[in-house]
């Protein structure tokens, strides 16, 4: 079993989308494919591997740092991936432990997105994910508003978006961190009963470099789709709001299970929890619309959300 | 920022006419339905999560998607475009006006706004100050936290996207802060006012003077 991420190379990740996941969006009737995946080949040009590094996100900082010191241009879609992280955190700098075997790094993408479209990245990570784990064979992935990526309930992959705005020319750009628990099977007793990994739910390990393609060649369909749709939508006469249902929220809506259920919501839900409603429905722009117990209704479009425990 | 400030003027404006009179526009091109009527008051979004809707002003609908505008603020309808009842009308259309009666409080901050630099919310997300910043107005008062152009001051938390965002405009200390952690705020909403240290003594002037003068007309 090769648990390796050294033969991850973006030619390797072009074939896999031309010979495995192009063929499968074929056979499934996904309109567009083709077209769709060129405007997102972008996602994994460059990918840089490291045996350990402090924190993915950092390196990327730097990366862009140094390249615009030297005078070079930034590669949109740079990948740093890392087999483990030393002083790797979640948002509000919760533990995020990142030993050998799981998929940890940062995804670069130059802000090209427009307005009105932002609001659909950061939901991207966690489609890709539960899509990939789909495919691995963990059938009970599912996702948590915004992009937690669940597995029997317990917290598989978390991701972390953050803008950064270059020192010298002032491009800005959307930095994907991502942390996904797959072969790595223990975790540190703060994290355990809340965090699971895949090879937990198969009972077996599974091949990292094969698991990294999938993941990231979806990547590579959802944003392509974004870039895709914004054309289309211009096409169509755009305007000040987009008012059509986005295709990714249709599909993040598929892949969800929180539609439905009694959440607990907070901007940080675990420290400072500010209320219990019903997950009702996901607003056109990817809010989360919450019914409140005397039948009003609110749309958060930032903070996490727990599941309330059934009674 | 003006020395000069004729306080007699400003206030005497306010006391003549003690609102604030906010217009409401069409949010994008769509055929309008109004649910008010001149006159008639109107209620602001409240409850503890912000969760009940104001007084709902105006149905407006574009490819048959019907989305319901409801007041931000308390007031009255002081103006309405009838002429637009059961028209198609584009983006930005003034459709409305409500009259809004102004407290001590917010005529102050009315004023302050006016001599403060004021810089806005960007997008509609909710605003949190950077970790630094935070920990220099817990440690100090925000009138001693100093900021120039530049500063990553600000951070802007929208779908678990969090943007730093970059302070421009006067160098200055933070004198009002506009915005609650956790609140959102609309795009363009004011989310702090900044004043150069060497104004400070004119605007607590500014507040003492409408202060008195406020409580003797009360």
């Amino acid at each position: 079993m090769n648990t390796s991420l050294a033969l991850l190379i973006p030619s390797i990740l072009d074939d896999y989308v031309q010979t495995v996941e192009l063929p499968w969006c074929r056979k499934n009737k996904l309109p567009d494919s083709e077209i769709i995946f060129r405007y997102g080949a972008y996602v994994g040009s460059v990918i840089r591997i490291y045996p350990r590094l402090d924190r993915a996100m950092d390196t990327i900082r730097d990366h862009i740092r140094s390249c615009e010191e030297s005078g070079t241009s930034v590669a949109n879609g740079s990948l740093v991936l890392a087999s483990s992280l030393s002083f790797s955190k979640g948002r509000f700098s919760r533990t995020w432990y990142a030993p050998p075997g799981g998929l940890w790094g940062c995804l670069l993408l130059a802000d090209t997105f427009l307005p009105q479209f932002r609001n659909f990245l950061p939901l991207i990570p966690g489609i890709a994910c539960c899509e990939a784990l789909h495919q691995e064979g963990a059938s009970t992935a599912t996702i948590r508003w915004v992009n937690d990526v669940l597995l029997d309930g317990k917290k598989q992959a978390g991701f972390l978006m953050e803008g950064f705005c270059s020192p010298i020319h002032k491009e800005n750009y959307h930095l994907l961190g991502f942390g996904l628990n797959i072969n790595n099977d223990s975790f540190p007793a703060e994290l355990r009963g809340i965090a699971i990994s895949l090879s937990q739910v198969l009972g077996r390990s599974v091949e990292l470099s094969s698991f990294a393609l999938s993941f990231l060649a979806k990547l590579r369909y959802y944003i392509g789709l974004l870039l895709h749709e914004e054309v289309q939508w211009l096409e169509r006469g755009g305007g000040d709001e987009y008012l059509d249902e986005h295709p990714i929220i249709k599909r993040w809506k598929e892949l969800s299970d929180t539609l439905g259920r009694r959440v607990q919501f907070g901007y940080d839900v675990v420290k400072k929890p500010q209320y219990e409603a019903f997950a009702s429905d996901i607003a056109g722009d990817g809010g989360l619309v919450l019914q409140h117990d005397n039948g009003t209704c609110s749309v958060e479009h930032s903070g996490e959300i727990r599941y309330c425990v059934k009674s | 920022m003006s020395d000069e400030i004729d306080f007699d003027k400003i206030l005497a404006q306010y006391h003549s006419d003690p609102y604030e009179y906010i217009d409401v526009y069409a949010s994008h091109t769509g055929k309008i339905r109004f649910l008010v009527q001149e006159g008639d008051e109107v209620d602001a979004v409240s409850g503890e999560w912000q969760h009940i809707p104001g007084t709902a002003l105006f149905e407006i609908t574009r490819e048959r998607n019907s989305k319901k505008i409801t007041a931000t603020i308390n007031g009255v309808i002081s103006s309405l475009g009838v002429e637009f009842e059961g028209k198609f009308v584009e983006a930005g259309e003034k459709l409305l006006t409500i009259r809004h009666p102004l407290k001590k409080r917010e005529i102050i901050e009315a004023i302050l706004k006016e001599v403060l630099y004021v810089f806005r919310a960007p997008e509609r997300a909710k605003y949190f100050f950077s970790p630094d910043v935070q920990s220099r107005v817990e440690k100090k008062s925000d009138r001693e936290v100093s900021v120039k152009t530049g500063d990553d001051i600000i951070i802007m938390s929208l779908m678990k996207r969090d943007t730093p965002v970059y302070y421009s405009g006067e160098k200055g200390v933070i004198h009002s802060i506009y915005f609650k952690p956790g609140v959102s705020v609309d795009q363009g909403a004011p989310l702090i006012g900044v004043c150069p240290l060497e104004k400070l003594p004119l605007i607590q002037k500014i507040i003492n003077k409408v202060k008195a003068d406020w409580d003797k007309k009360d």
